[in-house]
């Protein structure tokens, strides 16, 4: 892409300077000199414009960038925290085990039934301090629209309704519910509720400062759910449409209590160590093997895939 | 935009001896009403924007949908010519076989383009639910050309050239499935579909 031009460098210069000593000879004559202006051809060759940097000099460009007219927005270097929800879950709910195995006639059944949420003591502090701050609250409705919160909170995501999913979903709760799923295809249908949702814990843990209050409600709900996910070329990865399986979640409802407009939203779930195993995906996935020394071959028939602990943990 | 355009004006400023400064001043003003050219320029990125499109969920009688992976390197630097020699050769291929061939390919371009390949693929497993990473092969590969930067190429006799620092870049589309089989034709096949048209020629509106 090498073109050579026919007009050279020296040719121009040698031309320029003739000119202006034309204009310098006539000084003998009386007349004046006219203002000689000289005036060009058009260009016709191209210089790039790296070729005139040598040495550049740092404090040069931000002058001149200032110069010209670039206004560079003011730079922050700040780190946004977020006070409207907690980071976790405190004190979490232990859910006794073997809960909604067992079936209503039986003693220990009974037992399971009749526990009442007055037999812990830190709970029933915490509910009364959140009645200081909400006077509408009472158990037996707080369950019901913890329910209520839920269902809605999950069509928003079918949906992906971003604002409404932020006014019913904790800020610590949105990314866990959201990521990965952008661009995925979520359907999920609430079936039914087996049983009426009971509250079953409450604790009120204070952030930074002694009097920023926050509240924490744990409720419980057993109900039936269909739940599928299509991927981007809209192909079933996960569940069906049509089988609805029988759920029995711990969910953990928060509100900033001080904030007058504070809403209870859901903050997260909680996942008992006892609970089963998830139904697996529709593809099949490779999983790290074991690390071999060298020389060592990897013996596939008695290799045992490791199983995770079975710890309880919060969605 | 007015202020990519005074960027665009300072760098002029600052690169070009002081001659030609003021003629290139009333150069710069003059650009800002006549550079609305926007479609092939540095912000639209149209071949990873192929990767966001979501299809709608299937029914279960429809013929599954096949994955298809968009991945590109930009201001790669080689020639794009030289490119697509390379891409030429690997179209239609199943992408263990591309990668075999890349590897022992002695040009430079070889090198990235099998990194392309295998970055693309672990994107495909990861990210587009593609289940089997052999069970991919080239749809698209092709090599476009990049942004240039320009240098002085010095001749004899004060003559110069410019000279033009090639950059490419390349596109590649993976597509979940078998590769597609291309049937040849033999050349003894086509002398007798040849003879057999000859053969067919009849007088037509004939008695």
């Amino acid at each position: 892409m090498a073109m050579p031009t026919r007009r050279t460098l020296g040719a121009l210069h040698r031309a320029i300077c003739s000119s202006l000593k034309n204009a310098e000879t006539s000084l003998d004559v009386q007349h004046p000199i006219p203002l000689y202006l000289p005036v060009r051809t058009k260009k016709r060759y191209f210089i790039p414009p790296a070729v005139g940097l040598k040495g550049k000099r740092q404090e040069n460009t931000e002058a001149k960038a200032r110069a010209a007219g670039i206004v560079f927005r003011q730079q922050y270097f700040e780190r946004p925290i977020n006070i409207a929800c907690t980071a976790g879950i405190f004190d979490p709910y232990i859910p006794p085990e073997g809960d909604a195995r067992l079936s209503t006639l039986s003693k220990e059944g009974l037992k399971q039934r009749t526990e009442q949420i007055r037999q812990s003591a830190a709970s029933q502090l915490a509910i009364r301090k959140i009645k200081e701050h909400d006077s509408v609250f009472t158990t037996k409705d707080f369950a019901e629209k913890a329910q209520e919160i839920f269902i809605e909170a999950h069509h928003a995501l079918t949906q992906f309704n971003k604002e409404k999913l932020h006014s019913l979903v904790t800020e610590r709760c949105y990314p866990e519910m959201t990521r990965g799923n952008r661009y995925k295809t979520i359907c999920w249908r609430f079936v039914e509720s087996l049983e009426p949702p009971r509250v079953v814990h409450a604790r009120c843990p204070d952030m930074v400062s002694k009097g920023n209050l926050y509240g924490q409600v744990t409720v419980r709900m057993h109900s039936k759910q269909t739940l599928a996910i299509y991927d981007r070329f809209g192909r079933l990865m996960l569940g069906s449409e049509e089988q609805p399986k029988d759920v029995l979640e711990y969910l953990v409802i928060e509100r900033h209590l001080i904030n007058p407009y504070g809403r209870w939203r859901l903050h997260g779930k909680i996942v008992p160590s006892w609970a089963p195993a998830k139904d697996p995906i529709i593809k099949t996935v490779m999983i790290p093997g074991p690390e071999l020394k060298p020389g060592e071959e990897f013996d596939a028939l008695n290799y045992e895939v490791p199983k995770p602990e079975a710890v309880q943990w919060y969605k | 935009m007015a202020a990519a355009m005074t960027g665009r004006g300072v760098s002029f400023i600052r690169s070009i001896p002081s001659v030609l400064l003021s003629r290139l001043q009333i150069l710069g003003g003059s650009q800002q009403i006549s550079c609305l050219h926007t479609s092939a320029s540095l912000e639209s990125k149209t071949w990873e924007r192929r990767n966001l499109k979501v299809y709608p969920p299937q029914l279960p009688d429809e013929p599954r949908r096949p994955a298809e992976i968009h991945h590109s390197r930009r201001q790669i630097k080689y020639s794009k010519d030289k490119m697509w020699y390379l891409a030429k050769m690997i179209r239609g291929m199943s992408i263990d076989e591309a990668i075999a061939q890349l590897e022992f390919n002695d040009k430079k371009g070889a090198k990235i383009m099998k990194e392309v390949l295998l970055e693309a693929q672990e994107m495909a497993v990861k990210n587009h639910n593609v289940e089997y990473k052999s069970n991919l092969f080239v749809a698209e590969s092709y090599s476009g050309k990049g942004k240039y930067l320009k240098r002085i190429r010095y001749h004899g006799r004060g003559m110069f050239g410019i000279m033009d620092k090639v950059y490419c870049h390349y596109f590649v589309k993976l597509v979940e499935g078998a590769p597609p089989k291309i049937e040849k034709k033999t050349s003894f096949d086509q002398a007798k579909e040849y003879v057999q048209s000859l053969k067919n020629r009849t007088i037509i509106h004939s008695l």
